[in-house]
């Protein structure tokens, strides 16, 4: 840690996981304010959990604070984890999932219901809600109900009853929704209620026993191929579904999670322009990872391109230094191209895609220490998220405030877009705001750390970046005036 | 070659041989071909002829690996290279376990890693295995203690097919110079492992190497020969990728059949066997395009009639049964420099500790 942060965090702030922060006081950080725009030298003090000043350094006064250093945003918004309870507690509970996200710098995350039972009936969503309850962290749990009974894809779920409950929205995740047809009757019934269909894309007909994206590494590792066309495919068909859903009610919303394809990134471009209403998000390994790393390569996306935006051949690179055919890297989608990765962040830059997502997806090593083939898809994501957002700071490739955006105002705007979402809690401005309750992160970019088993507080141990470091230490979270994270060194200073 | 060599004078000719050629082996699994450089291969071809020589004895049998515990482990049906490996490792007087899934605890949803423990508890040293899952060794080294030896994994690898392939191909070929000679490797290229090692193997030997099947059964390997067509990688040269069965055969010193299995028809790639067997199907009029002097190969096992004809498979050109004799040399040569003392004055020893690089 920075002597600076030590500093700043030195007077230890007694309370537990779940208490008010009664006094927190940070000097000489760097702010990042994403509702304003503003950032820079400032300063916060917390008092009994309100964020009670905000000053903006200029002058000597804000002479060496640097954005290198222990930066204050506002807490992280995850609109799609898995926190696996009801039904796949050995994999993450809510009470280690949030545990997880605090470490990860969000105070609100927004659950899939592939859960068993499927979220399909408020009974399910007052057990995530007690669960959350009983495991005494402050990060606000907010859930998607299935679009699906039973997600079979046969009939719709108690959508209404759902939303009276209080869902955000609707979602068959892990699976997209089965038929055009069944999309139709969810995106009017949703748009009805106010509220968005969330879909999966994918043509599951031409990803039967997929294994990797279909292209070169996939052919040297004897991988089946998932191919860019089972993601194009779907998107085209949502499109089109939701262009026809629009002419009878003008309240439906579709948001694509994480695409990760060039041709369908460009597709909802197209459609945002024609003025559809659809949003879509892109994931951190999305962004930064790309298929080359299950042949045993380490390094960023970026990093595989050269001058020209040609992919580099890891093998002609000699960039093959890690073991092949590690399951953490298998996922869905799966990595894609470095050119795919590219395009997932020309699409965050110019406002195709408005929000990184985790997808945090946890799984036990029952179903990951297994043939490449035969793992679960899934990583376990929601700590490395902010590490990875900012490795693409660190490049150049990203800048800090537009990163802090797609964690923050980004997915909250995406909700505040779906009409009976707007004036709820999740869609509220996530800016650094004098008098409203402390809702922040605070990061030191000087201080990188060790991704281990260990380090992880989720109970899924299946992440990619295991035995790296990343930058971002995350050494505080606050969430909605309480004590959510503390970095454990975070006192002793 | 000479008969009548015994196992020490061949340890004793492989000690001397390997420093005058800079090659030392350091390998402690055989996963697949791609890691080899070219002397490592050398030096496999050459540990292959001694082999060859204890073959030709009237008692094809040497201590080299006297009280070292081999185990097979094929989660795949596979006859010629589970009795391949095990006559191999027999004739180095190995201790074999077979084990095949069909009759093990696999059966009952032991997962390969504690598979792979139980036989490590259960004293195995060195572990052949098939599995039907690309990258599945990979597992395996990752938690065995001893050595894996790759005998077939998914689509992706069977390096001790590519090597008696090479090997094979050695003998026929001048001075064992694949440099410049046409190699036409024909048939269901996407799901073969055997052409993917075959890949790394005969572009590393500086073979010019085509591969040939319908459109659907070549998939993602033109993506594969476009990234190589610049003979950017080190050790390895272009190939081409061709539906044109005559372009492929035209001119070949080798031409090599794979097998089509008749799952491709439901899987809707391909029409019928017929119509496989009329338009890429080896038979005697395409062999007249090769060189006259060309060698017809087939991994095995062979459906007669469809990727080859009966004539062409036992024609005089055809080297399909030295394949299955040479595979036998080979898989001797690798146990041995995967887990023989390379030390001709230890080579009745047991216990040998396993090397620790990978």
């Amino acid at each position: 840690m920075s002597p600076q942060a030590k500093k700043a965090a030195a007077p230890a702030l007694g309370p537990r996981v779940g208490e008010i922060v009664e006094r927190f006081e940070l000097e000489k950080a760097w702010l990042v304010d994403p509702v304003s725009g503003r950032e820079g030298p400032g300063e916060i003090v917390v008092i009994d959990g309100v964020l009670e000043s905000v000053v903006w350094l200029e002058g000597v006064e804000a002479k060496g604070v640097t954005d290198k250093g222990v930066v204050v945003a506002p807490g992280f918004f995850d609109l799609h984890a898995h926190f696996r309870e009801p039904g796949f507690e050995d994999a993450e509970t809510v009470a280690t999932g949030t545990a997880a996200a605090a470490h990860g710098g969000y105070t609100t995350v927004a659950l899939m219901p592939n859960t068993s039972p499927a979220l399909d009936e408020p009974g399910i969503l007052e057990r995530i809600r007690s669960a959350a309850r009983a495991g005494g962290s402050p990060v606000e749990v907010l859930a998607y109900g299935a679009v699906s009974a039973e997600r079979a894809g046969e009939q719709l779920s108690a959508m209404g009853e759902l939303a009276d409950a209080g869902v955000i929205g609707y979602s068959d995740d892990g699976a997209p929704v089965r038929t055009p047809k069944l999309l139709r009757s969810a995106l009017l019934y949703a748009g009805m209620l106010g509220l968005a269909v969330v879909d999966h894309a994918e043509d599951s007909e031409l990803t039967a026993n997929a294994e990797a994206n279909e292209g070169y590494v996939a052919s040297v590792l004897g991988l089946q191929g998932w191919p860019a066309a089972a993601e194009v495919n779907a998107v085209s068909r949502d499109l089109a579904v939701l262009a026809d859903a629009l002419l009878d009610e003008p309240r439906v919303r579709l948001h694509l999670t994480h695409l990760s394809t060039a041709a369908s990134l460009d597709l909802v471009r197209r459609a945002k322009a024609a003025g559809l209403p659809v949003t879509c998000d892109v994931t951190p390994h999305h962004l930064a990872l790309a298929d080359e790393w299950i042949a045993g390569a380490r390094r960023w996306s970026w990093e595989a391109l050269d001058t020209d935006a040609a992919v580099r051949d890891p093998w002609v690179d000699a960039a093959l230094t890690a073991w092949p055919y590690n399951t953490s890297l298998r996922v869905n989608p799966p990595l894609r191209s470095p050119v795919d990765a590219a395009a997932c962040l020309v699409a965050l830059l110019d406002g195709t895609a408005s929000a990184v997502v985790t997808d945090h997806a946890p799984h036990t090593v029952v179903d990951k220490e297994v043939e490449f083939g035969k793992a679960s898809n899934g990583i376990s994501g929601i700590e490395t998220g902010l590490g990875v957002l900012l490795a693409l700071v660190d490049a150049g490739k990203l800048t800090l405030a537009a990163a802090v955006a797609a964690l923050t105002t980004g997915p909250a705007g995406i909700v505040a877009g779906w009409p009976a979402a707007a004036a709820t809690p999740a869609a509220r401005k996530r800016g650094l705001i004098e008098g409203a309750p402390a809702d922040l992160v605070v990061f030191d970019r000087a201080d990188r750390w060790a991704v281990t088993a260990e380090s992880l507080r989720s109970k899924g141990k299946n992440s990619p970046f295991i035995g790296r470091e990343l930058s971002g230490r995350v050494l505080l979270t606050i969430a909605g005036g309480r004590l959510a994270y503390e970095d454990p060194a975070a006192g002793e200073g | 070659m000479s008969g009548g060599i015994d196992a020490s004078a061949a340890a004793a000719h492989l000690k001397g041989a390997a420093p005058s050629q800079d090659v030392v082996w350091h390998h402690r699994h055989l996963l697949d071909v791609d890691v080899l450089t070219w002397p490592e291969i050398e030096l496999i071809m050459r540990t292959t002829d001694e082999m060859k020589g204890i073959l030709a004895r009237p008692i094809r049998k040497v201590p080299a690996l006297n009280g070292r515990r081999v185990t097979t482990l094929f989660y795949e049906a596979s006859t010629r290279t589970r009795v391949s490996f095990e006559t191999a490792a027999r004739n180095l007087s190995a201790d074999v376990v077979s084990i095949s899934t069909a009759t093990s605890s696999v059966t009952k949803g032991e997962s390969l890693v504690d598979t792979i423990r139980t036989l490590e508890a259960l004293g195995a040293e060195i572990l052949v295995m098939r599995h039907a899952v690309s990258g599945a060794p990979y597992l395996a080294a990752e938690v065995f203690g001893g050595h894996v030896l790759n005998g077939g994994d998914g689509w992706h690898a069977h390096p001790t097919q590519a090597l008696l392939d090479l090997y094979t191909m050695r003998q026929h070929l001048p001075h064992g110079d694949l440099h410049g000679r046409k190699v036409a490797i024909v048939g269901d290229i996407l799901h073969s492992r055997v052409a993917r090692s075959n890949i790394w193997s005969l572009t590393a030997a500086g073979a010019d190497l085509w591969l040939c099947g319908p459109a659907t059964l070549l998939r993602g390997m033109d993506r594969w020969a476009t990234a190589w067509a610049t003979g950017a990688v080190p050790g390895h040269g272009r190939f081409h990728v061709t539906s044109d069965i005559d372009a492929a055969v035209s001119d070949a010193d080798v031409v090599m059949a794979l097998r089509i299995q008749r799952e491709r028809m439901q899987g809707g790639l391909l029409p019928s066997l017929r119509e496989y067997a009329a338009r890429f199907g080896l038979n005697a009029a395409r062999m007249a395009l090769a060189k006259p002097e060309a060698i017809v190969m087939h991994p095995g096992p062979m459906n007669e009639g469809v990727e080859i004809a009966p004539d062409v498979a036992i024609g005089d050109r055809a080297v399909i049964t030295e394949q299955v004799a040479n595979g036998v040399a080979v898989r001797m040569a690798l146990l041995y420099l995967l887990a023989g003392s390379h030390d001709a004055s230890h080579i009745h020893e047991t216990g040998h500790a396993p090397e620790a690089a990978r």
